[in-house]
């Protein structure tokens, strides 16, 4: 038996958890250190063995796995810093980055400038060369024109070159041909094709996730390179892990190589946390509410099992890789309250961010934002704040509130109340958009809170959407990295069919088989379990949107496939057309290496008998009122607490309201229920 | 007097609605014109008629949407909880025959209690655009109309339902004058579903706060968005101002067709006045009264701010001012079919162009104009006949004090929200080589912030089986305006080379064009209008164009 060790590197801090041989999870938490973020890790690393009574090096050196969630390419791409781009593609058609298939966001707003596209127009090189749609060559591959376009690249030194035909989805041979010859002549660039990050059909897609592959891949090439040295040089000889956007996690190598598959690892390990739960028995269907200072990741957890989208935005770039559908809402506790032009109380979209801050923090913000009006409403504890590492200025809070309220005319406690619940009713609208917009009725879910922030809003926002149940785990500030030790390798593979209509069954289990060998050769290092999933992106003839139809239970002919595409039709939209043409557009396969999990157990304390509340608080709940404040570390297997109440811990703090029951369940978390007209 | 925290509260929540309406009509209808292409709209408007809450769509349909409530309410006075109403005349409340609008109305408690069993407290309603409407070409675009008979099936506001129940026989008998009765079908039952969801969740926000709290919150956010938009109007320079826009023809030898817009700006006021404007023409660019209404609303909005709240309020310090038997106004019988976009296109450009000296700050270049292309012919791959619609190689947008204009982005009228889709897709399914599609170099307005490009699409065409085109639009002869010294862009230029023949320039409203197999279809669309003095361009963008590839 040996360590494993999860790392979630946040805006503000690095999280370590550590999964011992006996079963037990130690804790740590260091500054994120932005500038190179291998510094954090190792500092958070040494905090971790410092716990643990050992050395830095004695604990990698016992360490089997590491995984880490990276925010590299995403603040690569958000803050404009990735690497500069050389594109080539096929000629007549060296727009259709910049084009973006015609569309712009904000449908009332003519006052706006373009977005900068990844790679500018002069770098998008022309080659003369044409696939048609069924794989056929229009026009060979011209080697003047693919050299001349190199020699421009290779004086331009750029870094990363995006290889971009069109229908490369169905035939790459020229985008093969075209990358052997960029690594000749620029050996040290980052070279990616659109055949080889996302062989599917759709243009647009499929070269700004090549484009935006190559804008990060130098990025994560020399983070991840840098981070595995330094850890080998601390002394671990284990495999260095990384966690994607789909939820599972790769070697080093194939996150280079699909080095846009890390925009979503950051917010990858709460859904994968949320997942182990559902597994640990929590529930089977989850709506996972990770509340940050600036943003809210809400994401689906169903029958045990991630919900995937078909890929993100990020800074602008779109990046069409499976994706763990998460819905992020730019509200958070740092979003300020302010009177919008109308005269109307608005919270957001503007953040206090980390600095300065909301007002309490002290470092000069002056607008109120959601943690001020928790404040003085009496929800949060200005001494207990991280633990007590940070005091928080109530008096701040109260002189940033009391502005607002006089110039709403209304008294402090109601202008903090009123951005509470504006907020809350924000948070609802976001699982609205996470349920209910996708068709899924939130009411048979569990609420599942983490992040500092989410427990003071979380039954508020359950009894507005008629959810009954509500868990917040004890851990709920660090569970990201806690759930990086609990997620399997995998790897998303997929092959557009492009029929007109029909199943071409031979094309089909040529496709499953390439996939399969594809996959399987990627884990050729891992000498654990591996298993493949089969499913397809399906439609009728005319519609737009297609389904995923998982295919791994049936039978490998062409009506079998058409009738489980019927059968999910009808589950999701309550109607099947079987006179209908079926269109197979995407193949896709899993293929999945098991990986044991961390247990959950240990994350928190429990008490020997019922704890007693430690104190009283007056807070705001309507009128001002004195409750019982519990502390979560005390509270004893399966004690349950009434509201209005507190229970808090020196990361997370709960709001029990009225109607709300508590219980303590030894596993690590607080089970309330939410009870018919609890005040929302 | 209500709270104003709860007023928030409700706005957000009424906001919501609109908005989860929008998107179960996204994922439930069939014909791809909504579900990809999004030609639908919103609005939850209240017993007086005023819009309360509105989904971002497609912004020409939601200025219209109270005129159609209000012709609708003024037929059926009297709604009873269950039923579903229907219209589209534009002569009745609608804008043009292909957009179909539903109603549900909702009612506040009654005495006792039972939901929905008191008084009219809103109208749920759902606007889209149908594929077909029958009349005497497919697709409800025909150049060749002279009269709205021509143009499809009209319907007066009329009550589908009956005790609660849908009337089978009407639906058959509509379903019966329309080319694809299936689509037909499914799309009219995705916008009662949106628009029955939307009763739901309003009845479900009566029960929590209250009809009265409710109604006084409604008065107090229109209040809000009116006290929004005289904040923003108020800052405009007064005065009396003059701007127009021009079409190039209605297919029957009318040409230059005018709009002229006075605009009065006085405080926190603004009057537009378009009874100057040409007399109506004999084809299908006459707009209806509550498309025009819509299109001088949609014109207001874009000089707000883009996050204001856009309900009644928010309209209140706009008048409009129109004259039955011009162009902005067609008397009862005349064809109207391509008023969504031409001429409202230009009556937006007039306002706009008009206000540019009150407001230059707020004001844009002009977006550019549609032309459709749609071909009919054989697909041999098949064998089976393919209608398609171009979408592709789309017009610039203007520039604006925040920079350059967006390039092929679309019209006025939907700004950005209509997709054109995938080129490897449009291949794979159609009989068709995009050879070439980029921008179209030289074609922005210029000024201190030019317009955006336009696009150069080569399409060649492998259809068999006598394919013809039709074209429908504007744009040939005027491209999107200049503002405040910015240029105009370049107009669309659209030629036809088919083998062994001359090429043939395409007119804007031509009907069963020869493509015979082979022929290349050179689309270069019209660029955005410029805005500001060129003179004031600054060197390095100048520069960065030039190296970019982008100037001729």
């Amino acid at each position: 038996m040996a360590y494993t060790i999860g790392i979630d590197v946040g805006g503000t801090f690095t999280d370590i958890v550590v999964s011992t041989p006996d079963g037990r999870t130690v804790v740590a938490k260091a500054a994120t250190t932005p500038a190179d973020q291998s510094d954090g890790v190792l500092d958070g690393i040494a905090l971790a063995a410092e716990r643990l009574g050992l050395s830095a090096t004695a604990l990698l050196g016992t360490t089997a796995r590491i995984v880490h969630g990276t925010t590299a390419a995403t603040n690569a791409l958000l803050e404009g810093k990735s690497a500069r781009v050389g594109m080539l593609t096929t000629e007549g058609h060296r727009d259709v980055i910049e084009m973006r298939e015609g569309l712009k966001p904000e449908r009332y707003n003519l006052r706006m400038a373009p977005p900068v596209p990844l790679v500018r127009r002069g770098l998008r090189l022309s080659v003369r060369e044409r696939m048609r749609g069924d794989g056929s060559v229009e026009t060979p591959l011209d080697r003047a024109s693919l050299n001349a376009a190199i020699d421009h690249l290779a004086r331009e030194d750029v870094p990363a070159v995006a290889i971009c035909f069109l229908h490369a989805w169905r035939n790459p041979a020229h985008e093969i041909e075209a990358a052997a010859a960029v690594r000749a002549r620029l050996p040290n660039a980052y070279v990616t094709t659109s055949s080889d990050v996302l062989p599917q059909i759709k243009e647009f897609e499929r070269f700004s996730t090549t484009v935006a592959n190559a804008a990060v891949g130098p990025v994560i090439e020399n983070y991840l390179g840098r981070l595995s040295r330094r850890l080998a040089d601390a002394g671990y000889g284990g495999e260095l892990l990384v966690i994607l956007s789909h939820g599972g996690v790769a070697s080093v190598a194939e996150a280079i190589r699909l080095a846009a598959g890390t925009a979503l690892s950051g917010p990858a390990g709460g859904v994968a946390a949320a997942v182990a739960l559902a597994r640990e028995g929590v529930a089977r269907n989850l709506i996972a509410f990770d509340m940050g200072g600036t943003s809210t990741d809400i994401a689906l957890v169903r029958d045990g099992a991630p919900t995937l989208s078909d890929g993100k935005t990020v800074g602008g770039a779109r990046i069409a890789l499976p994706s763990l559908d998460i819905v992020t809402l730019g509200a958070g506790g740092g979003s300020l309250g302010k009177i919008d032009k109308a005269g109307l109380l608005a919270v957001g979209p503007e953040s206090a961010g980390a600095d300065p801050g909301p007002a309490c923090y002290g470092l000069g913000g002056t607008s109120p934002a959601v943690t001020d009006a928790n404040l003085v409403l009496g929800y949060l504890d200005p001494t207990n704040f991280l633990g007590g590492r940070r005091t928080l200025d109530a008096d701040a809070s109260a002189a940033a509130v009391t502005r607002l309220a006089d110039a709403l005319g209304v008294g402090v406690a109601d202008a903090a109340g009123g951005i509470h619940r504006l907020v809350n009713t924000r948070m609802a609208d976001g699982v609205r958009v996470a349920t209910v917009r996708r068709g899924v009725d939130p009411r048979g879910f569990t609420l599942l809170a983490f992040g500092g922030a989410a427990g003071l809003h979380v039954t508020a926002v359950a009894a507005e959407l008629g959810i009954a149940r509500v868990v917040v785990p004890v851990a709920a500030s660090v569970l990201s990295a806690w759930g990086m030790l609990n997620t399997d390798l995998r790897v998303e593979l997929t092959r557009s069919q492009g029929q007109l209509r029909g199943i071409d069954m031979a094309m089909l289990a040529r496709s499953y088989a390439e996939m399969e060998r594809e996959g399987r050769e990627r884990l050729s290092w891992f000498d654990g379990e591996v298993v493949v999933r089969r499913s397809a992106d399906m439609r009728y003839g005319e519609q737009v949107f297609e389904i995923a139809v998982p295919l791994d239970d049936v039978a490998q002919d062409g009506a079998s496939i058409e009738e489980a595409f019927h059968r999910a039709h009808e589950a999701l939209y309550t109607y099947a057309l079987r006179d209908q043409d079926v269109v197979l557009v995407n193949a896709r396969l899993s293929v999945i290496g098991r990986l044991p999990p961390a247990a959950a157990g240990g994350m928190g304390t429990v008490g020997a008998a019922p704890a007693s509340a430690k104190g009283t608080r007056r807070v705001h709940l309507g009128g001002w009122t004195d409750i019982p404040v519990y502390d979560f570390a005390a509270l004893a297997a399966d004690q349950t607490v009434r509201g209005p109440a507190i229970v808090e811990s020196d990361t997370t703090t709960v709001l029990l309201r009225a109607g709300n029951v508590g219980r303590f369940d030894a596993r690590g978390w607080l089970d309330v229920t939410v009870q018919d007209g609890a005040t929302p | 007097m209500t709270d104003p925290i709860t007023v928030a509260v409700l706005q957000n929540r009424l906001n919501a609605i609109a908005e989860e309406m929008g998107e179960a009509m996204l994922r439930t209808a069939y014909s791809q014109i909504l579900n990809s292409s999004r030609d639908f709209s919103i609005a939850l408007i209240d017993a007086r008629c005023r819009l309360v809450a509105q989904a971002d769509h497609i912004p020409v349909h939601v200025g219209a949407m109270p005129w159609a409530a209000k012709a609708n309410a003024e037929r059926f006075p009297n709604p009873s909880p269950g039923d579903i109403y229907l219209l589209n005349d534009p002569y009745r409340g609608g804008s043009h025959l292909p957009d179909l609008t539903i109603f549900v109305p909702v009612f506040a408690p009654a005495a006792d209690g039972t939901p929905n069993g008191g008084q009219l407290m809103f109208w749920s309603v759902n606007r889209a655009h149908h594929s077909d409407i029958g009349g005497a070409t497919h697709g409800a675009y025909n150049p060749a109309a002279t009269e709205i008979w021509h143009e499809g099936l009209r319907l007066p506001p009329i009550r589908l339902t009956e005790n609660g129940v849908l009337r089978e026989d009407l639906l058959e008998m509509l379903a019966l004058n329309v080319r694809h009765p299936r689509d037909f079908r499914g799309d009219l039952a995705a916008q009662i579903g949106s628009a029955k969801l939307g009763e739901q969740r309003l009845n479900a926000v009566i029960a929590e706060f209250g009809a009265t709290v409710l109604a006084e919150s409604i008065d107090a956010m229109l209040d809000a968005a009116e006290r929004h938009a005289r904040g923003t109007v108020a800052t405009w320079a007064d005065g009396d101002y003059y701007g127009e826009a021009v079409l190039d023809d209605d297919g029957f030898g009318k040409t230059d067709i005018v709009i002229r817009a006075r605009v009065t700006k006085k405080g926190s006021d603004v009057t537009v006045d378009l009874t100057e404007s040409d007399p109506q023409v004999t084809g299908f660019v006459n707009s209806s009264h509550a498309n025009t209404q819509s299109a001088v609303s949609m014109a207001f909005a874009f000089l707000l701010d883009p996050d204001i709240t856009k309900n009644e309020g928010a309209f209140r310090p706009l008048k409009v001012v129109l004259k039955e038997g011009t162009i902005v106004w067609a008397r009862e019988g005349a064809p109207v079919t391509m008023c969504t976009s031409h001429c409202s296109n230009e009556i937006i450009e007039a306002i706009i162009v008009a206000l540019a000296p009150a407001c230059p700050e707020r004001a844009m270049g002009g977006w550019g104009r549609r032309m459709r292309i749609a071909l009919n012919g054989t697909d041999p791959r098949t064998g089976r006949r393919f209608i398609w619609h171009m979408f592709q190689a789309r017009p610039g947008g203007g520039g604006s004090v925040a920079g350059d204009g967006y390039s092929t982005i679309g019209e006025w009228h939907s700004a950005g929200g209509i997709k054109f889709g995938s080129i490897e897709v449009a291949e794979t399914r159609f009989p068709l080589v995009f050879e070439t599609h980029e921008y179209r170099p030289g074609s922005a307005g210029d000024g201190a912030h030019r317009g955006g490009y336009g696009g150069d699409m080569r399409l060649r065409v492998e259809a068999t089986g006598n394919c013809v085109a039709n074209t429908a639009g504007e744009g040939v002869v005027h491209g999107a305006r200049g503002i405040l010294g910015g240029s105009d862009g370049a107009p669309h230029d659209y030629t036809l080379l088919a083998p062994d023949a001359a090429p043939r320039k395409l007119k804007t409203k031509e009907i069963n064009v020869p493509v015979p197999t082979g022929s290349v279809i050179h689309v270069l669309s019209g660029g955005g209008g410029g805005w500001g003095d060129p003179a004031k361009r600054d060197q390095a963008d100048r520069d960065a164009d030039r190296r970019e590839g982008l100037l001729t």
